[in-house]
């Protein structure tokens, strides 16, 4: 466990000298005592003690006997064992633990009998036998037999929490670690303790253990937006803080053992938060995912969606070899082939179509793979046409703005910037899409140190939990509403100023222009948040039309030929085409192939009218190209797809949001390559070895930022509002596929709206609204929230009905509402 | 064998005297051959397997069984204790989660997937001892010897001890108001009649059923 | 000291409607407060510190010097809650007060949220006492509506039924409408307490002396009971004397005074053992007759005054059957926040019913002695000691009755019908001691 140090901001705290066992030592004023014996090496046993919750000192397990000096400065022991989790240390206190003290001793040997007289002692089938601190605390110190003869406590098992947690509670201790964790840092108290005395137990909302007699339970705890009963996006961690195995997992459950399992630490790869993750596996397969321990980024808590989702790397449609069409004119079925046959003809594909050629590399690559695409696109495609981006996107705007102040700015805004700042959010819904971000800042709300600002159509449940102030703004209308800010946060200008804006803030045009102005004004520092993991290492490659590998304008002649120096090979001098370009010079026969990675078809910003350019560069005998994990969409367009291996087979670096690399080791030695590794095959195959193209920051003049002015609002008319719609922790991507524990607590698909929007739209009472776009409707229930006026809310993409991706509309297009 | 030499060299000098001068020195060829000339006249033991075959000692260390309680569920409950005793790592276990369709265990766990390689087991009965609810044992059988190497891992199938006369084929739920302690203690003795009416609705078919009916019948006249 | 009944909290209690503002200020009631309001909160906060009272809940610590380490001003408000959660097996000092005479209180809580800077004050009344809490409320209201309390508010809350909200700070959470469980200290609620807020938390016959220290001087109040342990207090004597009841008297009375005073063990019976001050408190038997009754003097025989509760029993009770009802008392009324108290205390029940029944063993009463040991000192706050105290001054005085639950019932030693005050289906107490007779 980490030595959390109370008091991190700056000022100087003063050392207090202590003897532990007799082992002198100095340590800053407000620790704990059970802290100070531990960096002494001195490990005092504990179960409810956890350095990231607040003090608890319900176990009673980490009793000490303590001196303190007296006014005379005689040493006067305690009349009772303290409890060291609790216990501050001060000038001159000596402390005997049970290394050296019987007192102590006796003490902790009593607590651990007690905590075993009503436990199953169901070790054999505890999910946590092996590596539970109950079981070693027990084996370490406890009794060899019992001495309780009587009835022990009993109660059915297991009681299902939620669909992904499982409680036994006959083993639990009572601890209150979970309820801690679930109060004070997800902000979602799901569980609570209940009854009391040996009855006190944990448990949801249970009108059978309550006794509860009313129609429904009280408080926004216990349900979510649709009324259904609540989940937790966070709930994984409490299974991994359980010093029993009360929690346990349902997707794990009597899965391994401990002594099984082989620990491999890497990186969460569904968003680009860069959490530490450690995967245990058994036999090839990951069995379960558990948070790893990172001060400097996720401390010791993920999301479930980083915790449960593994499977898809290893689903039903997970490539393993080469596709290449079949038949001589190559318009059969694709049928599996070897990596030579697949690499020659996908090179004399691409040879024979050089420089009209175009690469669309997805956003979910290591560093190393963004690198290689980018050198791939300029040396071997001999182009400039390629785009990272497949989402919400913002056109040039975006691209400008990623090359003016996020490609090879490095590490700015940090984790640790954001506990201790007033911080604005636009287009960016960090509970949903940045997990690791929300829990951070409100480690940093609940301290006072943070204070958060949401730029956003209504105040979610995620912003509630920051306490967030909201600044109303509809779809299309944020650049307007930042331009008319003149400040934000709760200090007055004290605490630094962060703007975090999402990628979502691109797709409204001005948004990027108003929310950079808008820091400059209030001299904020500005971070750009993506949702994807290799977004980052995307933009730091070059990625983009406009841009070379870290951060050099494709446009100037001195970084093109700094490019050149490294790679051997001049860069192509013309800017390419964007996503957007590049999509329409495929469907209108400029352009005859592409080289795809990565990119799943519905994310795009127009499915229907990629899937055509697709479609049509085949037709006209362009060449389709496709580097992925599972058949998806685009493969089955493809001409030769090349299988690439997921995380869990490659070893790479993702960059955070931040501009963190964070490395990882491949967790399985597989015969699945990296995109890296296919793409410098391909180009050995074409003839171009692809250079190194790794490269310092550039140092010289910038791409300039993009000033667009926001155009005029969206005006619904009759029958009409604006569609405001975002992803999503848990829904339908496919990153979550073959978990049904996860999708099992994901929010229930709703429409939000004002009620005087509904009102307006002549909805009263309505149970369910269908909301119509271009290429389809949905229905959805109608929950009436605080949304603003003429806005109705979608989720995306939810995984049990259709969302707002059905309708072929974008967050700020007019949408038609009827009952 | 320099063992015996060193101590024929090692003897006191006083002792080799003690033979007897001339006739010891006469006699000492012959003495070599005193233990073959004596069991000349004594019975063969050569064992003529397996043409006859002897019965083990009662507690040799043999061919594993999973057992089963007298109704028929298995005592297994996947925990896995064997296989973290094992010094061999020969054997592989792979819990799961009984449920009210498919109970195969008392209890909430059992063993979905038991192997044993015999080609790595060196038969120590470590496992036996680590075995919480003594489901596994060892039985006498030491024929285990097979063409392939995939023979030679024994599945749950080949491991689990048969159903004997009265037991019911598994799964099935357990005892109505037991738990698995009861089962523990063997208060558990034989089917009861709404086990085998389970098994009657879900598999009309198991060749167990008759079997159980007539246990449960005796049982109840007793 | 006197050795003869000092009334003032109970003066008025035989008055006619006593509970009524009319019938307090016919008494002299509010006189207090209006001089009180004459003095600087500052001086009201020395009267008290320099009268020596010390809270009358249990702990005796003096209550100037609780108010006095609040503190400075902030603007932010500041809080009086009274604790009269009163619940501890025995103990029934409380209710008497405030049921008789609820005025004394109130003008108590007036006197010392004028004292501590205070505007809004809240008394936390054990639940079940509906009787009370209706006599409380008509006793603010009326106190409101004769212009009493200018501007200070008195919020009566009902609590629901725990032992544990008599622990300060689980009264507090409880009180914030959370779970009943006590907070960790520091910070003490004179600094965080209440809504996080500087708060004093006093025992109600502590706020319902000061009334009489503002009107009769911290001289006079030292001029009671004993230097270290000045001034009156309620001795709630309960079980086999002759006149149970509610005794004013000077603290450092004795035992065998107030037993005078009751009329003594009740007829043909002798004292066996008694608890100075509830349950929680360690029992003494009739060697400690003499002993002064004030926080030193108990505290030297071995036990605490704690809350004055005395329970009598004679000789035909058995001390483990006592302790057993006692242990089911804390067994049933453990928070469940620490394991010592939580599974300490459902081991220790399990134990002595199996004594009780006579069916216990050596290794029982070793067991007893050992968990016992591993709850006092341990636990989380003090309602854990005060479940140990019971088994372990039960088994210092009476280990031969342990001893004999190994092989006896208890109810054989000491047939249960002999220790009833009132037997099934007999109106008197004279059923009972027939029985002995």
């Amino acid at each position: 466990m980490t030595t959390t140090q109370p008091a991190p901001t700056g000022q100087v705290v003063p050392l207090v000298e202590v003897t532990i066992d007799g082992v002198r030592t100095e340590v800053p004023k407000g620790t704990l005592v059970i802290r100070a014996a531990e960096d002494i090496g001195i490990a005092i046993p504990r179960f409810c003690d956890h350095p990231l919750l607040k003090p608890a000192g319900a176990c009673r397990q980490c009793l000490v006997e303590v001196a303190t000096p007296d006014r005379e400065g005689t040493l006067r022991t305690m009349p009772k064992p303290q409890a060291s989790c609790t216990l501050e240390v001060s000038p001159g206190m000596v402390v005997s633990t049970q290394l050296t003290s019987e007192v102590a001793d006796k003490a902790q040997h009593g607590v651990m009998e007690f905590l075993l007289i009503n436990h199953p002692l169901d070790c054999p089938i505890c999910d946590k036998g092996g590596e539970c601190p109950l079981q070693n605390q027990a084996m370490a110190h406890g009794r060899a037999t019992t001495r309780f003869v009587d009835v022990k406590r009993t109660y059915p098992k297991p009681l299902a929490i939620s669909t992904q947690i499982l409680l036994d509670r006959e083993r639990c201790i009572l601890c209150q670690r979970c309820t801690r964790f679930s109060d004070e840092i997800a902000g979602d108290p799901f569980i609570e303790l209940q009854m009391r005395g040996a009855r006190q137990q944990i448990g949801t909302f249970d009108s059978g253990v309550l006794g509860f007699a009313g129609d429904a339970p009280v408080g926004a705890a216990e349900l979510d937006d649709s009324g259904r009963p609540f989940a937790s996006y966070f709930s994984g961690n409490t299974i991994q803080i359980c010093p029993v195995g009360a929690l346990t997992s349902a997707a794990y459950r009597f899965r391994a053992r401990p002594f099984d399992l082989v620990s491999v630490p890497s990186i969460a790869e569904h968003d680009a938060c860069g959490a530490a993750i450690r995967i245990d596996h058994r036999r090839g397969v990951v069995l379960r995912r558990l948070a790893g321990d990172d001060p400097a980024v996720n401390e010791e808590w993920i999301s479930d969606k980083d915790r449960f989702a593994f499977r898809w790397q290893v689903a039903a449609d997970r490539l393993v070899a080469p596709l290449v069409r079949d038949g001589e004119d190559g318009s059969g079925p694709l049928v599996e082939t070897s990596w030579a046959d697949a690499l020659d003809v996908a090179a004399t594909l691409l040879a024979q179509r050089r420089g009209s050629l175009a690469a669309l590399p997805g956003g979910r690559g290591t560093l190393e793979d963004a690198l290689a695409w980018s050198a791939f696109t300029r040396v071997v495609l001999g182009t400039n046409d390629v785009d990272f981006r497949s989402r919400a996107y913002g056109g040039a705007e975006e691209a400008d703005h990623l090359a003016a102040r996020v490609a090879g700015s490095g590490l700015d805004v940090t984790y640790a910037d954001l506990d201790g700042a007033d911080v604005l959010l636009a287009g960016l819904e960090p509970e949903e899409e940045a997990a690791t971000i929300f829990l951070r800042l409100r480690k940093g709300v609940l301290a006072a140190r943070t204070h958060v600002t949401v730029l956003g159509p209504y105040l979610t449940r995620g912003s509630a939990k920051l306490r967030a102030t909201l600044l109303p703004a509809a779809p299309g209308t944020e650049a307007e509403v930042l331009e008319a800010t003149d400040t934000f946060g709760a200090s007055d200008g004290d605490r630094p100023r962060i703007v975090l804006v999402g990628e979502r803030l691109a797709a409204a045009p001005g948004g990027l222009t108003a929310a950079a102005a808008l820091a400059e004004r209030t001299g904020a520092r500005l971070a750009w948040v993506p949702r994807r993991a290799g977004d980052r290492a995307a933009v730091e490659a070059g990625l983009l039309p406009i841009l070379l590998p870290g951060g050099r304008p494709v446009a100037d002649e001195s970084a093109r030929a700094e490019v050149a120096a490294a790679w051997g090979v001049t860069p192509p001098a013309a800017p390419g085409r964007d996503l957007a370009g590049i999509l329409d010079a495929l469907r209108a026969g400029e352009l005859a192939g592409v080289v795809v990675g990565g990119v799943e078809l519905e994310d795009l910003p127009d499915p229907a009218a990629a899937l055509a350019a697709l479609e049509a560069v085949r037709a006209a005998g362009g060449v389709v190209v496709s580097l992925e994990v599972r058949r998806s969409a685009i493969t089955e367009l493809a001409d030769v797809v090349l299988p690439v291996a997921p995380p869990a087979e490659k070893a790479g670096t993702f960059l955070t949001w931040e501009g963190r690399p964070r490395a990882f080791a491949a967790v399985f030695d597989t015969a699945a390559l990296g995109d890296a590794a296919v793409l410098g095959l391909l180009a050995e195959e074409i003839g171009t070895p692809l250079p190194d193209a790794s490269m310092p920051a550039w140092r010289g003049q910038r791409v300039a930022a993009a000033r667009l002015d926001a155009p005029a609002p969206p005006e619904p008319g009759p029958g009409q509002a604006v569609l405001a719609t975002w992803r999503l922790l848990l829904d339908a991507g496919r990153g979550q596929d073959d978990e049904p524990h996860l999708a099992g607590t994901a929010r229930r698909a709703v429409a939000l709206m004002a009620e005087s929007t509904a009102r307006g739209l002549g909805l009263q009472g309505a149970a369910e609204v269908t909301v119509r776009g271009p290429r389809g409707s949905v229905t959805l229930p109608l929950v009436l929230a605080g949304v603003v006026d003429g806005v109705v809310w979608l989720p995306f993409s939810p995984r049990e009905r259709a969302g707002a991706a059905a309708l072929g509309a974008q967050s700020g297009d007019i949408v038609e509402v009827t009952a | 064998m320099s063992e015996s030499s060193e101590r024929a060299g090692g003897q006191p000098e006083e002792k080799r005297r003690g033979l007897g001068g001339a006739i010891g020195d006469l006699l000492a060829p012959v003495a070599g051959f005193g233990v073959t000339f004596s069991n000349m006249f004594r019975p063969t033991v050569t064992e003529q397997y397996p043409y006859v075959r002897h019965p083990t000692a009662p507690r040799y260390h043999g061919r594993h069984q999973l057992n089963r309680y007298p109704d028929g569920l298995e005592k297994c409950i996947g925990c896995e204790l064997c296989a973290w005793a094992c010094p061999a790592d020969a054997i592989f276990v792979e819990g799961a989660d009984n449920t009210p369709e498919n109970q195969h265990s008392p209890g909430e766990r059992y063993g979905a997937v038991y192997q044993i390689n015999y080609l790595r087991c060196i038969f120590c009965g470590l496992c036996i001892e680590a075995c919480p609810t003594r489901a596994l044992t060892m039985g006498n059988d030491f024929e285990l010897a097979g063409p392939t190497r995939e023979g030679l891992i024994f599945t749950k199938e080949e491991l689990l001890a048969p159903l004997t006369q009265g037991m019911l084929g598994v799964p099935h739920p357990m005892v109505e108001g037991t738990t698995d302690r009861d089962y523990y203690r063997g208060e558990v003795t034989g089917p009861t009649a709404d086990q085998i009416a389970w098994v009657e609705r879900e598999r009309p078919e198991d060749p167990t059923l008759e079997g159980a009916r007539q246990a449960a019948a005796t049982k109840a006249v007793r | 000291m006197t050795d003869t009944l000092t009334p003032v909290l109970s003066d008025i209690w035989d008055a006619d409607r006593s509970w009524t503002l009319a019938t307090y200020r016919e008494h002299g009631g509010y006189r207090a407060l209006a001089r009180a309001r004459e003095l600087a909160p500052a001086d009201l906060v020395e009267l008290v510190k320099a009268s020596g009272l010390r809270g009358r809940g249990g702990a005796g610590f003096p209550t100037g010097l609780k108010w006095s380490f609040l503190p400075p001003p902030d603007g932010g408000p500041r809080y009086l809650v009274v604790n009269a959660d009163e619940s501890e097996p025995g103990t029934c000092k409380d209710v008497p007060v405030m049921l008789a005479n609820p005025h004394v209180l109130i003008e108590g809580v007036a006197i010392t949220s004028a004292a501590i800077g205070c505007e809004h004050a809240f008394i936390y009344l054990r639940g079940e006492v509906v009787h009370v809490y209706r006599r409380l409320l008509a006793a603010v209201r009326e106190a409101e509506e004769a212009g009493l309390l200018q501007g200070l508010r008195i919020t009566v809350h009902a609590g629901a039924g725990a032992y544990i909200c008599g622990e300060e700070t689980a009264l507090l959470d409880s009180l914030e409408g959370r779970r009943g469980q006590p907070r960790l200290k520091p910070p003490f609620p004179a600094v965080a307490g209440l809504y996080a807020r500087p708060t004093v938390v006093n025992n109600v016959e502590s706020i319902a002396s000061v009334p009489g220290i503002v009107l009769g001087g911290a001289e006079w109040f030292t001029g009671l009971g004993t230097p270290k342990s000045a001034g009156h207090g309620l001795f709630s004597l309960s079980g086999h004397v002759r006149r149970p009841g509610q005794y004013e008297a000077p603290l450092g009375i004795t035992l065998r005074e107030l037993l005078e005073l009751a009329g003594g063990i009740r007829e043909g019976h002798r004292l066996k053992f008694w608890t100075p001050g509830g349950s929680s408190t360690p029992i003494l038997t009739d060697a400690h007759l003499d002993i002064p009754l004030d926080y030193e003097g108990v505290a030297g025989a071995g036990s605490m005054l704690g809350t004055r509760a005395l329970q009598i029993f004679d000789e035909t009770v058995s001390v483990v059957r006592a302790v057993s009802r006692w242990i089911d008392f804390y067994k049933h009324e453990s928070c469940g926040k620490c394991t010592p108290c939580r599974e300490g205390t459902y081991w220790l029940q399990q134990v002595m019913h199996r004594l009780e029944e006579g069916r216990g063993t050596p290794e029982d009463i070793r067991t007893l002695e050992d968990v016992a040991g591993n709850i006092l000192g341990r636990s989380f706050c003090a309602l854990g000691d005060a479940a140990a105290t019971p088994v372990q001054s039960g088994l210092e005085h009476f280990r031969e009755e342990f001893e004999a639950g190994c092989h006896t019932p208890a109810r054989d030693l000491f047939p249960y019908e002999a220790s009833a005050l009132a037997t099934a289906g007999t109106a008197s107490a004279r059923g009972g001691r027939e029985v002995t007779a």
